[in-house]
């Protein structure tokens, strides 16, 4: 394993995967850092320039942009107060107070070391928990992989905050979605109304690109009214002792590690992204800290905690994705379609016979933080300019990226008018109040799911095989129990509050 | 009287519905039990319950959200002029479809007034070029061309 990992670092180091590797770190760090633009679309918008590349090559891109991403956002929640990325909310808490009292060096680098400490623990249980659990997954049969795609959906729908029913429709409208085009058994068209574009159905990154990019872009639009250009106001001195912070981190060792658990275990867990990471790492730290009080002002311990966990959660993620094959979140939704554009189909098998792919990404994921620690030094100040863009630049120019994006995938203008189409209904759903995570799951894992189906039932039409072959019957009792648990817990929450409720978007 | 659920269950359900009647044309093979309808009708059946399950929700419901604020003009116009370059691009090739999208949006959003308008042509053409460049010559991309234009 670790001869694999050390040919996979050099080769890595070359410049030809190094190059790609920096932009999309820099590329990632910049997205991260725009509040409105969040890692999704950063990868999303990423994606149609790694077409061309070998597939080590877009994939290490990938992971810059994945790993950037979680990083660019403390840019601007410890700088401007605003999280530039969901997964950085927690880390405004304590970031923002301490650059208002006269620290922003301190708060950034100590944001930055955080997340690179925290994503390079977080790489021990990639590299380490990767191979076990897909040779783990390997005893799964159709039955089984069935019902971890099951269960993945029911975990992603059954946690959506507001209406779980809409969590459920959500997901099946993903499904429904992929059932239109050749069956994938017989390729019998099928739902194609005479379309000779629909036969082949829809391909899944002009859906993906559609629902995000405008359902974020539009509601921003909503809420802007107008421009409401940020003021571009003077750029801090971010100036400070880099050992200094280092060494206030590395001596509260058990809260970055309890911190990086929390990180890698959300990552791993389907349904809970980034953003429960990094703010329930910093409840942890509030919990167990002896000054709970002081968090909140600006202590060290409230950025770490935040910072330290969300880049270990990337490598959570990441273990999910290539062991099993099923994406947590739809940031791990839009990587594992990135995976498959570069014809890498994630999974069981996916390290025994691709070792040079898997190896290079375990290797990319390391490179990623020392290079995003070097992005980061030479450019935060740049970062903040970037966030200062109008957005009646940005806007038209982030659609022109969608469009080549969706043109670029097969050349063909149909691809445009689908993503066109999933625009209108991607901010349709969000305007009745979907969310789209489920959506996208659905779009995603629809094909697996109706071919393992298909392939058990084949094998043995006996359908209680689903429930009594012990890991596939404990994949749905889990599902089941998922979606018991967040019937309950609406009840609870909503239950006791029937009054009228806002309703805000939910990506 | 139903609420915004109720739409969106209604439409829901009429989808599916409409979808699952479009299956019955499917053929069911002779050699295998399992035919292309099989699970397509299995997602919309499951899609048609939810939906009708939204409808009744919405129905029971007896006090519904209040939709937060927001102003529409600007997403129907940036929809409106979106879905205008979409339509424009096999017309007009992609660089010169891109430069009016991305000059008209940004005069959308923020109508410029003296020397702001250099500004806008300026990201407009930028735009237009630069991607053009990257994608055609370094990424082997043949973005759309014009019809009409040629070019």
């Amino acid at each position: 394993m670790f001869s694999l990992l050390f040919v996979s670092l050099f080769e890595v180091m070359h410049l030809q995967y190094l190059v790609p590797l920096a932009i999309g770190t820099w590329a990632g760090l910049i997205g991260g850092a725009i509040p409105g633009v969040t890692i999704t679309m950063t990868i999303i918008l990423v994606l149609p320039f790694t077409f061309g590349l070998d597939p080590l090559q877009g994939l290490a891109t990938m992971t810059g942009v994945y790993v950037g991403g979680c990083a660019g956002g403390l840019v601007s929640a410890s700088l401007l107060g605003i999280p530039g990325t969901p997964s950085a909310i927690a880390t405004t808490f304590d970031g923002f107070p301490m650059t208002r009292k006269g620290q922003p060096g301190r708060a950034l680098w100590l944001g930055t070391w955080a997340s690179a400490i925290g994503g390079l623990l977080g790489a021990i249980f990639l590299i380490g928990g990767t191979i076990p659990l897909a040779k783990f997954a390997l005893q799964f049969g159709p039955w089984e992989y069935f019902s971890l795609f099951v269960f993945a959906l029911a975990m992603v729908a059954g946690l959506t905050e507001k209406s779980l029913l809409k969590g459920f429709l959500s997901g099946a409208i993903g499904l429904v979605v992929t059932v239109i085009g050749a069956d994938p058994i017989m390729a019998v068209p099928r739902l194609s109304f005479g379309s000779e574009f629909l036969r082949s159905g829809f391909q899944f990154l002009p859906i993906l690109i559609g629902v995000f990019a405008f359902a974020q872009i539009m509601t921003d639009l909503e809420k802007a009214g107008g421009e409401e250009a940020r003021a571009a106001g003077p750029i801090p001195d971010l100036s400070v002792s880099h050992l200094g912070v280092i060494w206030e981190i590395l001596r509260r060792p058990f809260l970055l590690l309890w911190s990086t658990v929390i990180g890698v275990w959300i990552g791993v867990l389907p349904a809970i992204g980034g953003s429960a990471a990094n703010v329930m790492a910093y409840d942890q730290a509030k919990k167990f800290s002896k000054h709970p009080e002081k968090f909140g002002t600006g202590i060290p311990e409230g950025i770490i905690a935040a910072e330290s966990s969300n880049n270990a959660n990337v490598a959570g993620s990441l273990v999910t994705i290539m062991a099993f094959g099923i994406p947590g979140d739809a940031v791990t939704a839009v990587m594992l379609g990135a995976m498959i554009i570069h014809g890498i189909q994630p999974g069981p098998l996916f390290i025994a016979q691709e070792p040079r792919v898997a190896y290079g990404i375990f290797a990319a994921y390391l490179l990623a933080h020392p290079i995003m620690i070097v992005l980061q030094w030479l450019g935060a100040r740049f970062y903040l300019r970037v966030v200062s863009v109008p957005k009646s630049i940005l806007t038209p120019i982030v659609l022109v990226f969608c469009v080549v994006g969706a043109y670029a995938l097969n050349n063909i203008i149909e691809n445009v008018y689908v993503l066109l189409l999933f625009g209108v209904v991607g901010y349709l759903l969000v305007k009745f109040g979907f969310p789209l995570a489920p959506l996208i799951l659905g779009v995603i894992l629809g094909d697996q799911i109706e071919i393992n189906l298909v392939r058990a039932l084949m094998t043995d039409a006996d359908p209680w095989l689903f429930l009594t072959r012990p890991i596939s019957g404990a994949m749905l009792a889990l599902s089941a129990l998922s979606v018991v648990l967040a019937l309950w817990q609406h009840r609870r929450q909503y239950g006791r509050a029937p009054g009228p409720e806002t309703v805000e978007p939910d990506f | 009287m139903i609420g915004r659920d109720g739409v969106a269950g209604l439409l829901g359900l009429a989808g599916s519905l409409v979808l699952l009647a479009a299956t019955r044309g499917l053929p069911q093979p002779a050699l295998v039990p399992i035919g292309p309808a099989f699970y397509p009708r299995i997602i919309l059946a499951f899609t048609a319950l939810l939906s009708a399950a939204l409808v009744a929700s919405d129905v029971l419901r007896r006090e519904r959200p209040k939709p937060a604020p927001a102003r529409y003009r600007l997403v129907v116009l940036t929809f409106a002029i979106f879905t205008a370059y979409v339509f424009a691009l096999p017309w007009l090739g992609y660089r010169l479809a891109t430069f009016a999208f991305v000059a008209g949006l940004q005069a959308t959003l923020e109508p410029p007034r003296g020397r702001r308008w250099w500004l806008v042509l300026a990201v407009a053409i930028l735009t237009a070029l630069a991607t053009y460049y990257i994608f055609e010559v370094y990424l082997s991309v043949l973005l759309p061309r014009g019809r009409l234009t040629g070019f």
